[in-house]
């Protein structure tokens, strides 16, 4: 009886998480009603976000959540790649441990201190080279795509060293180069769980707050180049929701965390179910 | 130049770039580490642990508001966090195991391990900030603990599954009774790795700030009253290295040291732990 | 004090007082071993697990420089040099000795990429003679009929056995002089074995082929030279008729009889 008493309790625990992120939606749902009936597609497609004026239309701050994602992306797959390669095939032991243990310290390191070193040191560097600020899309892409690279690299390593040893071997036994094996058998084998890795990456670039903070600008209006201060979704979030002082303010503000959560929900759901599935049924 | 002479040459340059991209992802982190430590330590100071939050310009200004602020956010998201994690962990691997049901719940934890921290502060605002009137450590600690049942779960899980099916056996042909079985057997088997999930558990919420910027807020006052907002590191490095006044950037350095040391010494603690576990076997 | 036959015709290979100590090892994993290769045959290495037949087989082609930190002593002679030697061109040895391994590791691409990977790894770009050869090698494999009408589909859809004699096509497609068998059927049925029995009988007319296996009477069947290794030691080698009806060594007939394993 006690026995059943445990049981319930775990059970209870577990089905909490469902509970919880059902609760999550329904919730944001329910709160950005207001901003939807007001303001329809528009809260979407829109360029204005006038708080004084009670006007709410989130482009701007949607653009910004992909433009600087994209740039992180682009930036920080080559190099994730490189050092996942690094890493399962180039390094001896010592170093990989080396390596693998900065890698780790690296994504251990929170975001805020990102963001904090983002606007001390490198924003600076930007204003020098290409003048205007320093703050604005491309500082955010840059320090987006740091904040990423260790955990990309890190899940991109894991993917390619599930091939086999006995599969590169075969491929070094016919006179094969490390480049050879690499991108003729590793990658096309791990190639699920490496898009996975790059896809999962991906959606949690999206939802990432604190190191784009520091060095986005939060100006709302889409930006006319890539030096231009700008905002996204998490920016928007972290600088205004303190400060909503109607509830339609707050409703578009709910509006927007339900958008991103979606958008990252969407994205993270992708990697999971469609590629790191495959990789686990191919292995 | 003979294919074989152009494969081996391509080969050395993918490799020489592999490499590159090491020391590029190396170089980022001698390079934060190194700010934040030279910046850091040049900021530190005994005021910093005596004197709480004040107004730019005073010269009796330092963090302890902050720093008590943060423990107490994270020992109560601890204390949330952690049992129904161990919890819920249990249920997978030793009741749940395969079902649809446990992978179901596997797989939504698993993405909400990478969903977006500040959404989950929204949700807090929705459920406890809201009713309540104002911003208070409940609700800080009830997002953090939110963010942190997914960690536990999912190393508790993972961990209680490596403890071999033959030492549950045992424990059932003596005649022991499931939970006694897992509370004796299973936990005690897992426990480094138990550990070791919880002490990350806390590093990942330690480093928060997302979610705290409207739950529990932040101000510059000392206190350990659970129903007001309550100051934290994360929230004081924002707000200080934003604001122009050099003191409190300063201080901003030194709070950032501060946690980043802590936050690698759980991992390294961590780490430590799982590694002593292994050799023991 | 072991007893090795002296082989008159012609060998691929001659290892000479060969020791192989892997990395970190307190002892050499292959001590002092003397044998010669006969050309145009096949040897079977046999013994308990863990003597060491896989190690020396793995030395033929330098499979073990890939896990940095392991040493060899000695010398092992093919065409007219020492390939232990530091300046040895891994990649060109590798394409004169061929190796199967003991599951089948078709790569993830096509039946025709598999079998063609070698040759174009060798730089070979002809459409025609690539066509030509893959057929050849998938003919002298004893598996022509069975893909010749599915040849870009992908090579994981074939059986196991079917997968082995993808990879013996694939080793033999660029025409190697000495083929390494590791245990090559220890992960396939008893029929798909009888086949690659058959195949490598066969194959002996073109390349000289050496084979590890656990099982005495594969080697029996198979090998026209067989050598006993045990704890690193090479024990006997001999015309395997004659060794297994009437061992020189005793610790031979002790294995023979099945007195250990």
């Amino acid at each position: 009886m006690i026995d059943k008493l445990f049981f319930n309790f775990t059970r209870l625990s577990a089905l909490l998480i469902l509970i919880i992120v059902a609760w999550i939606f329904v919730v944001l749902f329910n709160h950005s009603l207001e901003a939807m009936h007001t303001f329809g597609l528009d809260f979407i497609t829109k360029d204005e976000w006038a708080p004084n004026l009670d006007k709410f239309g989130a482009y701007a701050a949607i653009l910004g959540s992909i433009i600087s994602t994209t740039l992180a992306m682009l930036l920080a797959v080559p190099i994730a790649i490189g050092v996942a390669i690094f890493l399962s095939e180039i390094a001896h032991d010592k170093i990989k441990g080396f390596f693998g243990i900065s890698v780790e310290l690296l994504a251990a390191i929170p975001s805020v201190i990102y963001g904090m070193w983002g606007l001390f040191y490198f924003v600076p560097i930007i204003r020098d080279i290409f003048g205007g600020l320093g703050i604005g899309l491309l500082a955010a892409g840059i320090v987006l795509a740091i904040m990423v690279l260790p955990f990309m690299a890190a899940v991109t390593r894991d993917a390619m060293n599930t091939t086999p040893d006995i599969l590169k071997e075969s491929a070094y036994a016919l006179g094969g180069t490390q480049w050879d094996v690499i991108k003729d058998i590793i990658i096309p084998y791990a190639k699920a769980g490496i898009i996975g890795s790059l896809i999962l990456a991906l959606g949690r670039a999206i939802g990432e707050t604190m190191a784009v903070t520091f060095v986005m600008g939060n100006v709302h209006k889409v930006p006319g180049s890539i030096l231009d201060p700008t905002t996204s979704i998490p920016v928007t979030l972290a600088n205004e929701f303190s400060e909503a002082d109607s509830s339609l303010y707050f409703s578009s503000l709910f509006g927007l965390a339900l958008t991103l959560l979606v958008m990252s929900f969407v994205v993270i759901a992708i990697a999971k179910f469609y590629f790191l599935r495959k990789a686990r049924r191919a292995s | 130049m003979t294919a074989v002479q152009k494969r081996v040459f391509i080969n050395k340059i993918a490799l020489a770039f592999s490499t590159l991209s090491a020391l590029i992802a190396l170089g980022f982190l001698f390079w934060i580490l190194g700010v934040l430590v030279m910046k850091g330590i040049s900021a530190l100071n005994w005021n910093i642990f005596i004197f709480e939050g004040a107004p730019p310009g005073y010269a009796e200004s330092g963090l302890k508001h902050a720093l008590v602020g943060q423990a107490i956010l994270i020992g109560m998201a601890t204390a949330i966090g952690v049992p129904l994690g161990i919890l819920a962990g249990t249920y997978l691997s030793e009741y749940g195991k395969n079902s649809k049901l446990a992978h179901s719940i596997r797989d939504i934890s698993d993405i909400m391990m990478s969903a977006p921290s500040i959404v989950i502060g929204a949700f807090v605002y929705a459920v406890v900030v809201m009713p309540m009137g104002h911003f208070s450590a409940w609700a800080g600690a009830i997002a953090l603990g939110i963010i942190m049942i997914p960690v536990i779960l999912r190393t508790t899980d993972d961990m209680l599954q490596l403890v071999p099916g033959e030492l549950r056996e045992a424990a059932f042909a003596l005649g022991a009774p499931k939970y006694k079985v897992i509370l004796s057997v299973v936990y005690r088997g897992a426990k480094a790795g138990i550990l070791t999930g919880v002490l990350l558990g806390i590093a990942r919420v330690g480093g928060e700030t997302a979610p705290l910027l409207f739950t529990s807020f932040n101000d510059n006052f000392f206190t350990t009253d659970l129903n007001e907002a309550m100051p934290s590191l994360t929230v004081t490095i924002f707000n200080y290295a934003t604001s122009p006044y050099e003191d409190w950037q300063q201080l901003g350095w030194a709070a950032a040291f501060i946690l980043s040391m802590f936050i690698l010494g759980l991992n390294i603690l961590g780490r430590l732990i799982l590694l002593a576990g292994k050799k023991r076997k | 004090m072991a007893s090795i036959i002296d082989i008159k015709e012609e060998c691929s290979l001659h290892v000479r007082n060969f020791e192989f100590t892997y990395k970190g090892a307190a002892a050499p994993s292959l001590k002092k071993i003397t044998m010669p290769i006969a050309k145009h045959s096949i040897t079977a290495l046999i013994g308990p697990s863990g003597c060491g037949k896989t190690t020396l087989l793995r030395s033929f082609n330098r499979m073990h420089d890939l896990y940095p930190g392991n040493s060899y002593n000695g010398e092992i002679e093919f065409e007219g040099r020492n390939i232990l030697s530091a300046k040895e061109d891994l990649i060109h040895l590798r394409t004169k000795i061929g190796m199967i391994f003991q599951k089948p590791t078709a790569f993830p691409m096509s039946i025709f990429d598999n079998v063609a990977y070698g040759m174009r790894l060798q730089g070979i770009k002809n459409k025609t003679e690539l066509a030509d050869r893959v057929e050849k090698a998938l003919k002298d494999a004893a598996i022509w009929k069975e893909v010749s009408d599915r040849l870009k589909h992908d090579a994981n859809g074939l059986s196991g056995g079917q997968q082995q004699r993808l990879c013996i096509a694939r080793a033999i497609a660029v025409e190697p002089e000495v083929l390494l068998f590791d245990e090559p059927t220890s992960a396939l049925d008893p029929i798909s074995t009888q086949g690659i029995e058959r195949l490598v009988i066969e194959l002996k007319e073109r390349v000289s082929i050496i084979i590890v296996t656990h099982n005495m009477q594969q080697a029996a069947r198979v090998s026209d030279y067989t050598g006993f290794m045990y704890l690193g030691e090479l024990i006997e080698l001999g015309e395997t008729e004659k060794l297994f009806v009437t061992p020189k060594e005793k610790l031979t007939q002790e294995y023979i009889t099945g007195k250990f394993g």
